[in-house]
This record gives structure tokens, C-alpha cells and sequence, in this order.
């Protein structure tokens, strides 16, 4: 089979790229005021100038023809050589663009082949551009957008909100006659500024149910809404918040909104979507650690260097190793995924930049960041940290076992799981990496050898020049000497494939039969035996090597270096950097998932991206506040739930004011309660529940097929779905096929982070609840736990499913509704409880059963 | 068009409800039972126009999994006859299972591989000079749907399904008629961080096509009743809580109840006459095979779907495309292609649906024209140059467009990349590749990427 390097070596790409300056990057918002002029300008008129015209007028071109520069606002004003402007904003007639690109004289047609030229709807886009006056991002002397000054990029971003420090707000004097607490005057005065009134309080039931979903997922028991209706004592609601917060069940719940964050999948995702039956220990650790309310520094600190961290007792220590699964758990790729870390890495730092600090990082991976203020050279920065991290391995389609895991248990336990081979095992596996190394090396250097060939032979598709093209061959073939001559030295290819092959048995005769021996390891990470700067991949290509940058932090956030002589990778230090107080944007992040969560809608709308092409906060002094709370109160994320819940703002009804509507049509300055529907999640758990068989126990690991059987390709890939009553976090869930249930009803991506969850009603997921056996089953255990006549058969249904009582004409209607179903149930021959069966269906896939108020 | 007169989606769900009951103070049935129904302005899946005026208005994708060889298929490489046994780069030059001829008016060349397509040669574009990113299948898999050959993202259906709605609300706007997982499963119809909705509905050859699509309960009125209840309930409900959310959820189970009604429609064939059988070289009562896909595709496409990919077997390396064994692989796997594509061709065309339908025709990448070994019989991938076909809307009918060099290894003419390929399908459906865009992240994100031109020679 051939194998290609997974790196984009898509010629013409370069063109394309300056005009993703435009297109796919970013446009400056202070720049302009006139958006609609620059929006036609970056979507119709940039890139065609890309396109047809940077190859010669820009600062990417070869030789920069006539002097002109278009990719620089000035240059075109300014105009090149000729001394003529090539474009007089207003005036298409006097600009020498313009008459060029209409061929219309033959001195100054452009561009210089006929073959070229602009397409009519070009040339008339290019005219509109210039009669609207020429709207340019840089029109009012801002950065140039194609070559970066950093210093201007770098201190212009310092001035964009999320990177600026957390302000010091007072409470605003706001909600006299409503407020509660502190939030509540925050959030009276943005009412204030728009002439917005609150809505009235929800009713007690009501308020049970919005309360005990969102901190547990799961609806109350009829019992405790009664108890809760019926309990008039002033500090109620606030003992049913505290009693909710100590429930077991929040970790659940709250445990699987990071889990989400994380990108959590129990299998690896590469070509073959190996199983990784140590994931479960992170997605534990991170429920108990909420449950435990770990505080949030200390939970992210965890997570990036868990192993470094001194810890007070085996457990702890055990549990900070488990943690760093949120690093080990990164996406692998291709059919030997080892080999293509650097994508593993990018996956890394994507979801460390959105999960943590809300930040696109991986966009600086190729170019510098065009508007947010993060240089390639800062992604780089903490490319270093990762490739100096030891990332365990799951098993792919050329290696079918998994290696480099890290040890959870004691010596003497890991003896006991590996037949006392535990030094023999990882001597093989370190075999083996040596093994595929020195494969590898000759491999990479033919193959470039090669490409040089090619691109001699056929040009590539571009005119090369013959001297080019003669060079070129010249090259290739010095290369091909040289290769000659290191393959002397070498072994032959067949004889490391022969030794890779028998390294593989032998690895695999000694861990294929011990039955404990996957689960005395975790699935996380370790350091290098030698820590390393890395050089800036160009364009995000492996074989073009830019400038050494040392290991760090991006500069904007403070830009901290890895000291001298540290013998470690730096994620020790990268811990502690993102759980500064001073880190502008950990907590903010923190606290805005944490609204948006309760909510359903954060401060800023956009929770994983806090960059300039994210929303703007709504409430921004609210944000720096709740930020700050948050760190002076330790972190502690309970504490700050706990005065979200007890707030006025919370406690609110849904019901929509007519007058607030018009103002604030989509509730963004909270003056109700916005409905939601349930998540994928909470319509299992919660049909589950009603039903009487949910397993409330933690599952541990999943049933995942003995290692012997392993063998899995990208031919035959893993794909498993396990039957499981215990709560939806604990069932498994796979990278390359979602697991059918959580992809019908909008569950997380496991393989991107996951801010926002989506929450569409489609025609998909009605069928399964008209017809899927899961629904068939749940409403079935509910109707034979309904006894008596028909009356009481739907009082119970209504009390378990909805957790309310019928009303009498709810019980009229539905009795007849059942009487008229059995009868024709019964004589399509069903059974005597069909009928309530029916109706406990129709309340579950009631809009009451699946929305939340 | 001898389709069966379709009820609206109101006629459907009434008459699914036959013999429901109005249950007395809830909702009292009528038009008010149904407030949900007319289509919310943000309804996601509402038809939309394109960014400019363009023939095609739906499209029909054939996929053959594992990597279709070019050279023995519809880039005629004369030298590989006469050279073969012969070395090259240190590789045996192969000599092709199978002859070519020149076929039809234009004189295209297609190899006795494709007997019934090559009648169809005047319909065709061939694009000989398609290069891919990646030689893995499941790499090159995911860039011909998605454009990207690392990361997931949405895939060419999804965009175009995003881009342009659906005109029949009782079916999905993208359709995915596949047997049998292909490489990187279902990413490859994935709308990824698009909206849900627009993620291909995969549909699988057999009793139950579409998930939970088959009634539970033994008779259609008891489900009338139940689907009454719910809907009562839920207008109930609705009272004073004035939500798209909440009416927008009801009008689902009014769509499902559309397409529980319609779906076995589409998918009964009874109603094709024995002409249209033998076209496609169907036995009438089959219910699997390619003619079942291709047959069932064209009745998605009279339906308003606005994008049906059929793919040809799957990532099961024993019998698709990925020819390493032996060539000859590929004679029983083009058996069950070539007729059924050609009658789909066909039948499209008598019934004046081929000008605004695309067809695509393509793989992941082709195979090696030269091998390691002297004697062997199969081939490598070959993602540097390989063949894909359009045909109908918009495109120039009867053409070859770019060339390979004479052994078919690079390509020599007229580069195609897969982002060139993907600007060019959404130029034909009046898209720009560069308009059609989606925020996420912080990123507008585009089908092709940052690159992609369209290939405006085989526009029509």
C-alpha cells in the first residue's frame, strides 16, 4: 500500500493562502466603518486580486513587477513605478487598475496573458469596488493586513477586551424592589439601559424541575416536587439548591459539560477508531472532580501536567496521572498515527486553546493569526511543550496493540497484571518505536528525493523555467546518489519490515492473554527523555522548517518562556501559566461557560471563542465580576453555581413580556428564563428514570473485545454500540461513528470541542419516538407500573411522567383516548395495558416531557 | 413522469390521522391543530435561491470506494500497451486489462470496462486530470467528500443541502444510498458543524432503509391516534408560550409522519414499469444491489431531494475497488455499475430531468500504472492523476477535459485538483465556492478551503 506523509502539499496553495488573509481570516472591526463596503471588498475583490494579480504586485511575489504592491491599501493609492495611482477611490475612469483590467489599450492590459484576464463579473466587481470609493480595511491607516507588523498586531490586540486584565467593577446601584444579590443589580442595570422589566418569578414547580435538570440532568421525583411545592419555609429553594449541588448526580451532569469541552471519546479516532479502554478513569475523574468541586485551577493544572504535580497520597497521585487524559485523549489520525503526531499535536493545542482560554490557536499553525494577536511563531511556542511530551498509543491498523501506556498501579500489581514480563513488555514496545524510526528515515528521504524528481520531470504543473528544471534534476539526482550510498550502509527495507513483524508477535504473545493487564495503565502522559525547542513549520508543513522558537506561552497573555536549563517539557510550566490569577482569560472563559450552561446562552454568546471573530459580551462588566469572584472564592465552581441559582435572575419565569420582546427578542440581557429543550443526555437518562430502569451505579470500564482480538483496519473498523441502562455519560462513545442515540439528538462532537451543543428538532428523531424499541420499552415499564381503572392509570402516568398531577379534564380526555385505543389495540391484538402504554409514549414525546422552563 | 400522484404534506399527516380522534378541549383539531405547519422563515431546510442563475438544481453522486483505476477505465494510455513489461522509475510499466475504442460522436475513449456507458460517451465530461491530496483510502475518502483530508469536516452534500434547502419536506435534503460503510464511515456525509439537518441520511438497502422509518404499532390508525395525542398535547401546550422551538418540534412529527407515509413509496418500486426494470437490469422484487440504488435515486431526484449519493460498495477491501490483488476485481464490480449508471443516464434524460440534474461519477484516487513486480496483477493508489466523470446540468456534454502524461502517472494537462473539483460542482448549482461560507470557531469556513478555482471549460 503507499503511503503518503499526511501534510497539505497542495500546490497553488500559496495564492490561495494570501487570499485567506481576507476570506477565511479575519478582518480588522476598527478599521472601517463602513463593514458592508469592506465585507465586498474581502469577499469579491480580494481575492480575485489574489487570484490574478499578487503573483506579481505583492509581498509574496518573486519580484514585486513595476514596483506596485495591491495587497497593501497604500500601494494601490500610491501606485508603482509609473507614478499613477492604480486606484482613485470614486473614481473608476481615472484608475489605472481599472483600465487595465478592461484590456482596452495594449499597453496596459493586465493581467499580462490573455488567458488570465477577469471574467466580466470580475472586472465589474472590480469597478463597483472602485466607485464605492474603494472601502479597505487599512482605508484609515490601520495594520496592513498581508505583512504583519507584530509589534503594532501585537499591541492592538492587548487592546481587545478578553485580553485585557480583569477590570475591578463596582456593584451597580441597579433593581431597587427586585435584586437579590449582586448579580441581579449587574443584571438590573443592563435592564435598566434598555427599559427592560423582569419577569415575575417561576412558580415553585416549575423551578424544582429547571433546578434539579440543571445540576443533575434528571427530573425531580414526584416526591420532590410535592415536598418542595408544599415547603414554604424562606430558605427552601435554597436548601434544595445545596441539596442538588451534593448530589452524586452533579458530577454527572456537570462532569459530562466538560467532557464535552474536552472532546471525550473512548476510542482514539484514527483510521481505525481503536478502542482506548482506559479513557473511562478521565471521564471518572473528572465527575468526581466536580462532585468534589476540585477547584478550577487546580482542575486545569491537573489535566496539562497531572504526572508533575506533587500529590498527597496514591490516590491523589493516581488521579493527577488519570487527569492528563484531556492531553493523552487527543484525536489520532491516519493508519499509523504515531507517525503523524503533528496532528495529534495540532488537536492538542485546538482544544487546550478553546477549552481553556476560548482561543483559535490552531489558525497560527500555517500563518500568523491575521487579527487575533497570536503569531505562528506562539503556536510553535507551545508545539515544543507537546512534541516533549510522551503521548500513549491505543493500537492502529499497522500496530494493533497499544503501547507507551503509563502505569496506574504499584510495581508489585503491574508485576502481578503482566505475568512478571512488565520490563520485557515495554522493552519490545521501545523495540519497536526504535524499529519504525529507522524505517522511517530512509522512507522520508526517498520520498523528497522523489518529489524533486517528479517536480523535474513534469514541472509540477507549473512553467519551470528549463535552468529551473535542470537544477531541479540535478538535485534530485545527487540525492538519489546520496541514497544510494546510505542504503549501503543501511539494512534493507524487507529486513526491518521481517523484524517490525516478529517484534509485533513477540509483543503481541506477551500482553494478548492477561486479563488485567489494559487496566493497570492509564491512558495519559509522560515527558521525553530529551525536551525540545522545535522550529516553525512553514505553511504548517513538516518538510519546511522555519526559525527555532523557544518552548512558552503565547506573548499576549504574557508570552513566559521556559527558563534555561529546565529539564523538563514545559507542561508544568504551561499549568501554571493558564491558572494565573492574572491570566486574562481562564476564569472569564470559566465563568461564561458556567452561565451559558445554567442560561443556555453565555455572557459572550460564542463560549469557545473569546478571539475578535467571537460575540462580543453582553454584559461585560457582569463577566469581569463573576471572573473575579470566582478566583477570590478559590476557584470554586459549586460556590459560584450556588449564587447563579439563588439570584433573582435565575429564579425568573419564562413567559415572554410582549414590550421586553421587541426590545430584546432573543433574551440576551436575561429578563426570563429562556426554554430549552432537553439534551441528548437528559431524554435518555430522564425516560430511563420515569421508567423505573435507570442504574444510578458508575459503569467503570467498557466491554470492549480482549486484546487478542484486536486486528482492526481501516477496512474493518472498531464500531461498537453497548446496550446500557446506567446514566448516557458512561456509555460508550466512539470518535469516527457516533453512537446512533447522541448523533439523533445533537450530542457532543468527540472530536472537536464542544462549546455550544445544538438542539434541532428533526423529523429523525420523531420517528424514534414513534417507533424506536428503546421508547417502546420505557413506556411499556411505565404502564405496568400504573394500576387500577382508567382514572387512576392516568393520574399515575401523568404524576411519573410529567411529575405533575393530571388535571380533571386531562383525566376525561385521556381516559377516553384510552378506551378508544385499547379497543382497537385489542383487536389488532395487543395486550390490556396497551393503551396506557400508548399514552405514556405520547406524554414522553410531548413538548412538556422534552423542554425545559 | 409516471410517478404516483404524492400528497401534500397536510394530505399525509390527515390521512395518517384518519379515524383519530378530536379530543375535546385540547386543541379541537382543524387548521389550529396544525399551527406549527407553514415553515418557520429561519426553517433551515426552506428551498433557497443560489448566488446566481445555474442549470442544476440537484445532484446525483456516485462514489466507487476504493479507488477506480484510471487507465483501465477512461484515460487511454497507449504507451502502457506498448511499453508494458518494460521499467520505469524503477517500476514495471502495466499493461491494462482492458482495450479502449473511441466512443460516440465526440470519439471519447472508454475501455471495454464500461460497455453501456461507453453508449453513453456524447453525455459525458471525463476528467482525466484530477489529482488528490492523500494515498490512503481513508484520507482520500474524506478529501473527495469534504474537501479535507485530516480534519472531519461538512461534506459536499451537507454544503449544498445547506446552500440551496430542500424542495420536498417529507424526505431529507441529502440522502446517502449506502450498503455498506465506507472509508472514514460516516464522516463522509457528515454536516459536521453545520446544522444537524443537514447531515446525509444514510439509507441501506434492505427492510428498514431509514431508521425507526417502520411502524412499531400493528395498524396505521392506532399510530393515527397516538400521533393525535401527541400533537393535541403538544397544541396544548403551545398555548401562551408563542416558540418556534416548541411549534417548529410539532411540525417534525408532521414531516415524519410525511415520510413514514411517503418513504416506502419511494422505496417501493412495484410501480416501475418492466421497461424501466430491463433499462437498469433490475429483477423486479430486488431490493439490493446497484440498479436498487440507482433506481431509488432517480425517484429521489423526482421527489425534490437535492442531494443523493450512491455508494458503491464499501471500505471492505475483499470486494471494492482497491484492486492491489488483481485488476480483474474490478470486472464484476464495473458489472454491477456500468448498466444501472448508464440507464440512470438514460432514463434521466427521457425524462427531461438530466439538464438540471448533476451526475458525478467519481473515486478517491486512481491506481499506479506501473507496479513493484513484473508479474503483478493488481494495482497500487494512485492519488497523483486519476478520472472522474459530470454529466447533465450545466455541464459540456461529449468532452474530455485534461490530460495525464503518456503513461498516465502525473498530470500533464490542465490540473483538476479535488478543491477545483468541488468549486466547479457548486459553480454548476449557481454557488460560489467562495460566498458559500459558514462561521465556526472563529473561522468562516468554505468547502474548498483557502484554495479551489473553477474549471470553467466544461461549464456549459
Amino acid at each position: 500500500m503507499s503511503q503518503s506523509p499526511i501534510i497539505p502539499t497542495v500546490r497553488g496553495r500559496l495564492l490561495a493562502l494570501a487570499a485567506a488573509v481576507g476570506l477565511a481570516g479575519c478582518v480588522s472591526t476598527a478599521a472601517a466603518a463602513d463593514t458592508a463596503g469592506i465585507d465586498f471588498f474581502e469577499h469579491a475583490v480580494r481575492p480575485l486580486l489574489a487570484d490574478k494579480c499578487y503573483s506579481c504586485h505583492s509581498a509574496g511575489a518573486k519580484k514585486i513587477k513595476g514596483s506596485l504592491r495591491l495587497d497593501t491599501y497604500a500601494g494601490m493609492i500610491g501606485g508603482g513605478e509609473s507614478g499613477k495611482p492604480a486606484v482613485v477611490p470614486g473614481k473608476p475612469e481615472s484608475s489605472q487598475i481599472i483600465t487595465a483590467v478592461h484590456r482596452s489599450t495594449e499597453d496596459l492590459a493586465m493581467p499580462p496573458k490573455e488567458a488570465d484576464k477577469l471574467s466580466n463579473q470580475e472586472q465589474a466587481d472590480l469597478e463597483k469596488w472602485v466607485a464605492m470609493g474603494a472601502p479597505h480595511p487599512e482605508a484609515n491607516g490601520a495594520v496592513a493586513a498581508p505583512v504583519v507588523d507584530r509589534a503594532a498586531l501585537m499591541a492592538k490586540g492587548r487592546e481587545f477586551w478578553s485580553f485585557k486584565p480583569l477590570a475591578e467593577v463596582a456593584v451597580p446601584a441597579a433593581g431597587a424592589g427586585w435584586a437579590d444579590s449582586d448579580i441581579d443589580r449587574f443584571i438590573a442595570a443592563g435592564h435598566k439601559d434598555k427599559g427592560l422589566t423582569p419577569t415575575p418569578d417561576a412558580d415553585r414547580r416549575t423551578l424544582i424541575r429547571r433546578a434539579t435538570y440543571d445540576l443533575t440532568g434528571l427530573p425531580p421525583t414526584p416526591e420532590e416536587s410535592d415536598a418542595f411545592v408544599a415547603d414554604q419555609a424562606p430558605d427552601a429553594y435554597a436548601r434544595l439548591v445545596d441539596r442538588l449541588l451534593a448530589s452524586p448526580r452533579y458530577g454527572e451532569q456537570w462532569g459530562r459539560h466538560w467532557l464535552d469541552v474536552a472532546r471525550y471519546a473512548d476510542t482514539a479516532g484514527d483510521s481505525a477508531d481503536y478502542p482506548v479502554p482506559q479513557a473511562w478513569r478521565y471521564r471518572d475523574w473528572v465527575i468526581s472532580a466536580f462532585n468534589r468541586d476540585l477547584p478550577y485551577d487546580h482542575f486545569i493544572r491537573a489535566q496539562i501536567a497531572g504526572d508533575l504535580l506533587p500529590a498527597g497520597d496514591d490516590e491523589e497521585r493516581r488521579g493527577n496521572l488519570v487527569a492528563t487524559g484531556f492531553i493523552a485523549l487527543a484525536k489520532r489520525f491516519s493508519v499509523a498515527p504515531e507517525r503523524e503526531k503533528q496532528l495529534t499535536i495540532e488537536d492538542t493545542i485546538d482544544t487546550l486553546g478553546h477549552a481553556v482560554l476560548g482561543l483559535s490557536l490552531n489558525c497560527a499553525r500555517c500563518h500568523d493569526h491575521k487579527f487575533d494577536p497570536i503569531p505562528t511563531t506562539d503556536y510553535y511556542a507551545l508545539y515544543g511543550i507537546f512534541d516533549s511530551t510522551r503521548y500513549p498509543f491505543a493500537g492502529s491498523e499497522e500496530n494493533h496493540r497499544p503501547f507507551d501506556l503509563v502505569r496506574l498501579v504499584s510495581e508489585e500489581e503491574e508485576a502481578k497484571a503482566t505475568g512478571g514480563k512488565a520490563a520485557e513488555i515495554r522493552a519490545e514496545q521501545e523495540h519497536l518505536q526504535a524499529l519504525w524510526k529507522e524505517r522511517d528515515g530512509g522512507k522520508r528521504a526517498r520520498r523528497k528525493a522523489a518529489e524533486k524528481a517528479r517536480l523535474a520531470d513534469h514541472g509540477d504543473g507549473k512553467e519551470l523555467k528549463p535552468e529551473e528544471q535542470a537544477a531541479l534534476a540535478e538535485q534530485a539526482k545527487k540525492d538519489a546518489e546520496a541514497h544510494a550510498a546510505e542504503d549501503g550502509k543501511r539494512r534493507d527495507d524487507g529486513a526491518i519490515k521481517h523484524e517490525i513483524e516478529e517484534t509485533q508477535k513477540r509483543h503481541q504473545g506477551l500482553v494478548d492473554n492477561l486479563p488485567d493487564y489494559l487496566q493497570a495503565y492509564a491512558f495519559a502522559v509522560g515527558e521525553m527523555e530529551q525536551p525540545h525547542d522545535v522550529q516553525v513549520q512553514k505553511r504548517g508543513d513538516l518538510s519546511k522548517l522555519g526559525d527555532q522558537v523557544r518552548r512558552g506561552f503565547p506573548t499576549v497573555l504574557g508570552g513566559q518562556k521556559v527558563a534555561a536549563g529546565t529539564t523538563g517539557s514545559g507542561r508544568l510550566e504551561l499549568a501554571g501559566w493558564l491558572s494565573e490569577p492574572s491570566n486574562p482569560l481562564t476564569a472569564r472563559v470559566m465563568v461564561n461557560r458556567l452561565w451559558h450552561w445554567h442560561f443556555g446562552r453565555g455572557l459572550v454568546a460564542t463560549t469557545n471563542d473569546f478571539g475578535t471573530r467571537g460575540a462580543a459580551p453582553v454584559n461585560p462588566a457582569l463577566l469581569d465580576w463573576l471572573a473575579k469572584r470566582f478566583i477570590a472564592e478559590g476557584w470554586s465552581v459549586k460556590r459560584l453555581q450556588r449564587e447563579i441559582m439563588l439570584s433573582r435572575t435565575y429564579r425568573q419565569g419564562w413567559s415572554g413580556d410582549e414590550h421586553n420582546r421587541t426590545i430584546d427578542p432573543d433574551n440576551t440581557l436575561c429578563w426570563r428564563f429562556d426554554r430549552r429543550r432537553l439534551s441528548a443526555e437528559e431524554i435518555r437518562d430522564s425516560m430511563l428514570a420515569v421508567s423505573g430502569r435507570l442504574d444510578l451505579s458508575s459503569a467503570g470500564p467498557h466491554p470492549f473485545p480482549p486484546l487478542k482480538d484486536w486486528g482492526y483496519s481501516q477496512h474493518v473498523q472498531f464500531f461498537a454500540v453497548y446496550p446500557s441502562s446506567h446514566r448516557a455519560v458512561y456509555v460508550m462513545q466512539q470518535r469516527l461513528r457516533k453512537h446512533p442515540f447522541f448523533e439523533l439528538f445533537d450530542g457532543a462532537d468527540t472530536s472537536f470541542s464542544t462549546g455550544v451543543r445544538a438542539s434541532a428538532s428533526t423529523p429523525l428523531q420523531s420517528l424514534f419516538l414513534m417507533n424506536d424499541r428503546f421508547v417502546f420499552d420505557q413506556a411499556q415499564a411505565i404502564a405496568e407500573r400504573a394500576p387500577g381503572d382508567a382514572a387512576e392509570q392516568v393520574a399515575n402516568v401523568y404524576r411519573n411522567v410529567l411529575g405533575r398531577a393530571a388535571s380533571a379534564d386531562e383525566v376525561q380526555v385521556a381516559s377516553t383516548y384510552l378506551a378508544r385505543f385499547q379497543a382497537e389495540a385489542g383487536a389488532a391484538g395487543m395486550d390490556a395495558k396497551a393503551g396506557v402504554a400508548s399514552l405514556a409514549r405520547a406524554l414522553l414525546a410531548s413538548n412538556e416531557f422534552m423542554f425545559l422552563e | 413522469m409516471d410517478r404516483l400522484p404524492l400528497l401534500t404534506r397536510r394530505q399525509a399527516v390527515s390521512s395518517l390521522l384518519a379515524g383519530s380522534l378530536l379530543l375535546p378541549g385540547l386543541g379541537g383539531g382543524g387548521a389550529g391543530l396544525w399551527a406549527g405547519e407553514t415553515p418557520a422563515p429561519t426553517d433551515p431546510l426552506a428551498p433557497r435561491a443560489p448566488h446566481f442563475p445555474a442549470k442544476a438544481k440537484r445532484v446525483i453522486m456516485i462514489y466507487l470506494s476504493g479507488g477506480m483505476s484510471h487507465v483501465d477505465s477512461f484515460d487511454y494510455k497507449p504507451k502502457l500497451y506498448s511499453a508494458a513489461g518494460t521499467k520505469v522509475n524503477n517500476k514495471f510499466i502495466k499493461r491494462p486489462d482492458w482495450e479502449f475504442k473511441p466512443r460516440g460522436k465526440c470519439g471519447a475513449q472508454i475501455s471495454e470496462l464500461w460497455p453501456h456507458l461507453a453508449e453513453k460517451a456524447d453525455e459525458l465530461c471525463i476528467i482525466n486530470s484530477l489529482r488528490a491530496d492523500h494515498g490512503n483510502h481513508f484520507e482520500a475518502a474524506l478529501g473527495i467528500h469534504t474537501g479535507s483530508v485530516t480534519l472531519a469536516r461538512p461534506s459536499l452534500g451537507a454544503w449544498v443541502s445547506y446552500a440551496l434547502g430542500t424542495n420536498d419536506k417529507n424526505l431529507p435534503s441529502f440522502v446517502v444510498l449506502a450498503p455498506e460503510l465506507p472509508y472514514a464511515g460516516g464522516q463522509v456525509w457528515s454536516a459536521n458543524f453545520l446544522p444537524p439537518c443537514h447531515q446525509g441520511v444514510r439509507i441501506t438497502p434492505g427492510d428498514e432503509p431509514i431508521p425507526d422509518i417502520i411502524r412499531r404499532l400493528p395498524t396505521a390508525g392506532l399510530q393515527g391516534l397516538e400521533l393525535g395525542l401527541v400533537q393535541s398535547l403538544n397544541q396544548r401546550h403551545l398555548q401562551g408560550r408563542p416558540d418556534q422551538a416548541l411549534s417548529g418540534r410539532m411540525d417534525a412529527f408532521t414531516t415524519a409522519g410525511g415520510m413514514q407515509n411517503e418513504a416506502p413509496e419511494v422505496f417501493d418500486l412495484t410501480t416501475e414499469s418492466d421497461a424501466t426494470h430491463e433499462l437498469y437490469g433490475l429483477k423486479r422484487g430486488e431490493k439490493k444491489g446497484f440498479a436498487w440504488q440507482a433506481l431509488v435515486a432517480r425517484r429521489l431526484a423526482e421527489r425534490g431531494v437535492r442531494f443523493i449519493e450512491l455508494i458503491d460498495v464499501g471500505a471492505n477491501s475483499g470486494h471494492n475497488w482497491d484492486a492491489h490483488g488483481d485488476m480483474a476485481t474490478h470486472t464484476p464490480l464495473a458489472k454491477n455499475v456500468d448498466q444501472p449508471t448508464a440507464a440512470l443516464l438514460t432514463d434521466l434524460r427521457q425524462r427531461g430531468m438530466l439538464d438540471d440534474t448533476l451526475v458525478i461519477f467519481t473515486t478517491e484516487f486512481g491506481r499506479t500504472p506501473t507496479v513493484d513486480g513484473e508479474k503483478n496483477k493488481g494495482r497500487e493508489h494512485h492519488p497523483n492523476c486519476f478520472t472522474s466523470w459530470l454529466a447533465g446540468g450545466g455541464v459540456k456534454a461529449g468532452m474530455t477535459y485534461g490530460a495525464s502524461d503518456e503513461l498516465g502517472i502525473e498530470v500533464a494537462e490542465k490540473l483538476v485538483h479535488v478543491n477545483d473539483f468541488h468549486a466547479t460542482i457548486l459553480h454548476l448549482l449557481g454557488l460560489d465556492h467562495e460566498k458559500l461560507t459558514y462561521r465556526y470557531g472563529g473561522r468562516d469556513f468554505r468547502l474548498t478551503d483557502v484554495a479551489g478555482n473553477v474549471v470553467k471549460d466544461i461549464v456549459a
